[in-house]
């Protein structure tokens, strides 16, 4: 019995802020990783979003409101973001939501939206099935890895040589996704694969792979990885004494990537969906802010978390009130002009028209060498 | 089969095995001594390297500068951790010290996070980094030297169990403990020393390989798991036997993901570990029967 | 022995009376989730309590039952009244093949074979795409249309009463009360003619047949599988409760779901210290409530010469 009486004492207490609160500011929810071994980059996600926020409230918010954002730990787990999602739909009554992370957290937490009819706009997950679910709450402001090898692999094939080519990618839905799409567009266009190898996130040791790799003797390497593996990987490519040319996709256009991989950096060639080096005035002025609020540049997900944001506000200001059906319906009319171009939605929820860039890392510097609109998948 | 191919796999092996014998040797006192099923060894790992880029890009000292004052740094934290936690739960079997350290290691993990944060921190090497071939063969200086100084900090540890005044008391202790304080050792103070050193050798091992790789909160998790099927392989308690598994597991890996598949190399180390539980419970190379 | 009988029908019936009680989806899924870690908790009880060895490997079972349950759906479309009981069974057989190995160690040895195996299986499961999809994961698991978690929370409550229910048996049972024996003193147990590792396979693949079952389960509310089911952290929330509720009681292990499920969803207020406050919260447990609440608990009525204790009060002072 006593059990009991703890049990609802602390019922009571998870349940109790629960009804106090009026609704006078438009909550929006965030599900992202901020611990484990993903929460590097969730955490860039989280800083982009709240500068979107301080910005939109400081220019007066939506629907004459503040928007109040509120952040829960997912841990790129699917149990921990299905108990994050319920706990910021019930308990915190947010009108849309914005996460996970990685794929298989949203996949687990989409079922959530739909079920309680919350619009779920996700800034980064790729796996390409996701928007092929027929879930109508969903949508996705990123890239998947058939858009960005569409939009680069010609111009890596012509201006890298591109003959015979290794990927290599971290064992996950973005990593293996990445490795399969590059490699069928670059193989269609006439650059060999001559080995693909998958390693575990968080592996430090990089040499075995490598002198299989040099082994396979190619003059391209393409890597799938995040700043915590794929710098380590970059770095000991050099210090193998290997030259192949290294490009990739992966959040390495940012000052963590360039300082932590050093003079290896040199020459490498990312594909990725944001760059702060990006020529346009819109990205100027968000560079400018987000340098001021956290002291760095912005990255892929610093951008993904500012744009997911920005997206759902002013689609909420669209519909006119928080009712989920009217938020739908106005992403679908997005026309969102993002640092990086202009986001729209297809019917199934995939965005397309925003740029996407090739950078050269030059002078520890991202240079942008190609930029190419993103186009709407067929 | 190609001989270039198996010398540098063989390398990379030897290479990864005088590292995985470096990160284990803290575990080997703590676990294989001690008994203490330590969770949080990962953790000593990961502060080591989060201390030792704290120390050379914020202090601006130099690596083995550095190195020495992580080294006193945490071994007062370990003589801390061990006289107002681990001590509490002595002999009382493995599940309060599982439990303590597990809540230690989400502890100092989270705390960690919230101090520095997520990103991944550079720690500053010995030397300049790069390759360097023999014939062709290709390593980096900075490894032979993290090789250089894991083997010295394996030789050093190994002399102060075997030669000094405290090594003595440590083996006494851990044979018999009621003897040794009927023989008028201090037994807390020992148990509290053998944990700062395993606590300072986990760290130090943390620092250099942080400069090789790089130091951050999340990486704690696998070292532990990889230090404890070391020190099962080599048995519980014995350097030379830590040194035996860490090689064997570093060339075993480098060999399965050399010759079948990369992707699954972390299972070789929980299939060895089965293995060997199941043939030879006491290790490969234990020298000592299991004790009562 | 009724004492413990009465207040666990006494839990099962206050539980019962939840869905009617609380209409706030959030605090269902609570209810559900808690429910689901006491099942689970439970089984690991069984193996850390009765078989007194400390299994770290315990998500071998979990994550078997989950897998089976998610590839028995999308594969071949079975419903979940044969998916469960099947992620149990298959779960069993995990338990009595890694049982034949590992229990004939024991102490830390033991701790790590068990380990090593959840390891090896969930990096098969992150490797094996063609059956389990690898790191992609099994998504898109039938629901069959409940949409209402009161509907879960009574599958789930009907779980945890069979759980209940044959760990009472057991634990009742001759081969329990051998359990304990064994447990106590394995010499002794021997020379009255107890075999130790029957008593202990009994337990261990009970244990398993009833974490499959929470893993057949978790795979339809989740709705998705993938290797993380077989990683360390479901582990650490498994023992934490089984040790602060009370290893080796029926009630401790409950108490102990129940609690750690509430405190980790309440600790989200604390937003950034969540899981910092969580790692000292579990160090606090572990040095002042050595024995976990179900010791706390009887030794204070021990000291209170066994006259029943008031006890909302002390429960709250353990908090």
């Amino acid at each position: 019995m006593k059990r009991l009486v703890l049990g609802s004492l602390l019922l009571a207490g998870v349940a109790a802020p629960l009804s106090a609160q009026a609704q006078d500011t438009i909550k929006i929810g965030m599900v992202e990783p901020l611990t484990g071994s993903v929460a590097y980059n969730g955490k860039s996600v989280v800083e982009g979003a709240k500068l979107a926020v301080e910005e939109m409230n400081a220019a007066g918010g939506i629907l004459g409101k503040k928007i109040e954002l509120v952040i829960e730990d997912g841990q790129c787990t699917p149990a921990n973001s299905v108990n994050a999602v319920e706990k910021l739909v019930q308990k915190d009554k947010v009108a849309a939501l914005v996460g996970a992370f990685c794929s298989s957290a949203t996949a687990a937490i989409m079922p959530v939206a739909q079920k309680y009819k919350i619009p779920l706009v996700t800034g980064v997950s790729s796996q390409a099935s996701l928007t092929e679910q027929g879930n109508p709450y969903f949508f996705r402001a990123a890239e998947t890895d058939a858009l960005m090898a569409k939009a680069f692999a010609k111009i890596l094939a012509n201006d890298l040589k591109l003959t015979k080519v290794a990927y290599i990618g971290v064992n996950d839905d973005w990593g293996r996704g990445g490795v399969e799409e590059f490699s069928r567009d670059l193989s269609a266009l006439g650059a060999k694969s001559v080995l693909t190898e998958y390693f575990d996130h968080g592996t430090t040791d990089f040499f075995t792979l490598l002198t299989k790799l040099r082994a396979a003797k190619p003059d391209g390497v393409f890597v799938a990885a995040e700043t915590q593996d794929g710098s380590i990987l970059v770095k000991q490519i050099r210090e193998m004494g290997l030259d192949a040319k290294v490009f990739g996709v992966g959040s390495w256009a940012t000052a963590d990537f360039i300082n932590l991989t050093g003079s290896a950096a040199e020459g490498i060639h990312a594909a990725v969906p944001y760059a702060s080096s990006m020529d346009a005035p819109r990205n100027q002025t968000f560079v400018k802010s987000y340098e001021a609020k956290y002291r760095i540049k912005p990255g892929k997900y610093g951008a993904a978390g500012y744009n997911a944001l920005n997206i759902t506000a002013q689609a909420i200001a669209r519909a006119g009130n928080t009712d989920a059906e009217a938020i739908r319906a106005a992403l679908y009319k997005t026309q969102y002009e993002a640092p990086n171009g202009v986001y729209r939605f297809t019917e199934k929820g995939q965005a397309y028209g925003f740029d996407a860039v090739l950078v050269r890392i030059e002078g520890g510097q991202p240079k942008v060498i190609a930029s190419t609109p993103v186009d709407a998948p067929h | 089969m190609d001989l270039d191919l198996f010398l540098q796999f063989l390398t990379n092996g030897v290479v990864m095995g005088v590292f995985y014998a470096l990160s284990a040797l803290g575990l080997t006192l703590i676990f294989g001594l001690m008994r203490v099923v330590n969770f949080a060894h990962g953790e000593f790992y990961m502060l080591g390297g989060v201390t030792g880029w704290f120390v050379t890009s914020y202090l601006g000292l130099d690596f083995f500068s550095g190195l020495a004052l992580v080294a006193v740094a945490m071994a007062a934290f370990g003589w801390l951790v061990d006289r107002f936690l681990i001590e509490r739960v002595r002999g009382q079997g493995e599940e309060p010290g599982i439990l303590l350290t597990i809540g230690l290691s989400i502890f100092l993990v989270n705390a960690t996070l919230l101090v520095v944060g997520p990103a991944p921190m550079k720690v500053a090497g010995a030397v300049a980094e790069g390759p360097l071939f023999f014939g062709p063969i290709a390593v980096t200086k900075l490894r032979l030297i993290a090789v250089g100084v894991g083997i010295a900090l394996i030789a050093g540890a190994h002399l102060i169990i075997r030669k000094t005044r405290l090594g003595a008391a440590m083996r006494a202790t851990f044979q018999d403990p009621m003897a040794a304080s009927l023989a008028g050792i201090r037994t807390g103070n020992v148990y509290a020393a053998t944990f700062a050193l395993g606590c300072t050798l986990a760290a130090l091992s943390g620092m250099l390989l942080g400069s090789i790789y790089s130091a951050q909160a999340s990486v704690g998790g696998l070292i532990s798991l990889k230090s404890f099927v070391v020190v099962i392989l080599g048995g519980m308690g014995s350097f030379a036997g830590a040194i035996a598994g860490g090689l064997l597991l570093g060339i075993a890996e480098a060999f399965w993901g050399g010759y079948v598949a990369t992707g699954m190399v972390d299972v070789v180390g929980f299939v060895l570990v089965i293995l060997i539980l199941l043939f030879r419970p006491q290790g490969l190379f234990s020298i000592r029967a299991e004790r009562a | 022995m009724t004492l413990e009988r009465n207040v666990l029908l006494a839990f099962l019936a206050a539980a019962a009376l939840l869905p009617a009680l609380v209409t706030d989806q959030y605090l269902l899924h609570l209810g559900v989730m808690a429910l689901f870690y006491a099942i689970l908790a439970t089984s690991l009880n069984l193996v850390v309590g009765y078989v007194g060895e400390f299994s770290l490997g315990h998500t071998a079972f979990l994550g078997a039952g989950a897998y089976t349950a998610a590839l028995l759906s999308t594969q071949l479309g079975l419903p979940m009244w044969a998916t469960i009981p099947l992620a149990g069974l298959i779960s069993a057989l995990f338990g009595f093949g890694i049982g034949a190995i590992t229990l004939r160690l024991q102490g830390p040895y033991f701790v790590i074979v068990t380990l090593s195996f959840a390891e090896v299986l969930r990096i098969v499961a992150n490797n094996w795409i063609a059956v389990t999809n690898g790191p992609m994961g099994l998504a898109g698991i039938d629901q069959f249309g409940i949409t209402n978690k009161g509907t879960f929370f009574y599958i789930v409550l009907g779980l945890t009463a069979v759980a209940l229910y044959l760990a009472f048996r057991f634990v009742h049972s001759n081969t329990g009360r051998a359990a304990v024996a064994v447990r106590e003193n394995r010499y002794v147990a021997q020379s009255i003619g107890v075999d130790p590792f029957g008593t202990a396979m009994q337990a261990f693949v009970l244990g398993a047949f009833l974490a499959g079952l929470a893993g057949g389960f978790y795979a339809h509310y989740i709705s998705f599988v993938g290797p993380e089911v077989f990683r360390f952290p479901f582990m650490v929330t498994m023992i934490i409760m089984v040790l602060l509720g009370g290893k080796g009681t029926l009630i401790g292990p409950i108490a102990g779901a129940v609690i750690v499920t509430l405190l980790e969803e309440y600790l989200r207020e604390m937003q950034e210290l969540r899981l910092t406050l969580f790692g000292l919260i579990v160090m606090a447990v572990v040095l002042f409530l050595p024995n976990g609440l179900m010791g706390f608990i009887a030794q204070r009525r021990e000291q209170q010469g066994a006259k029943p204790a008031p006890r909302a009060a002390t429960k709250e002072r353990t908090v």
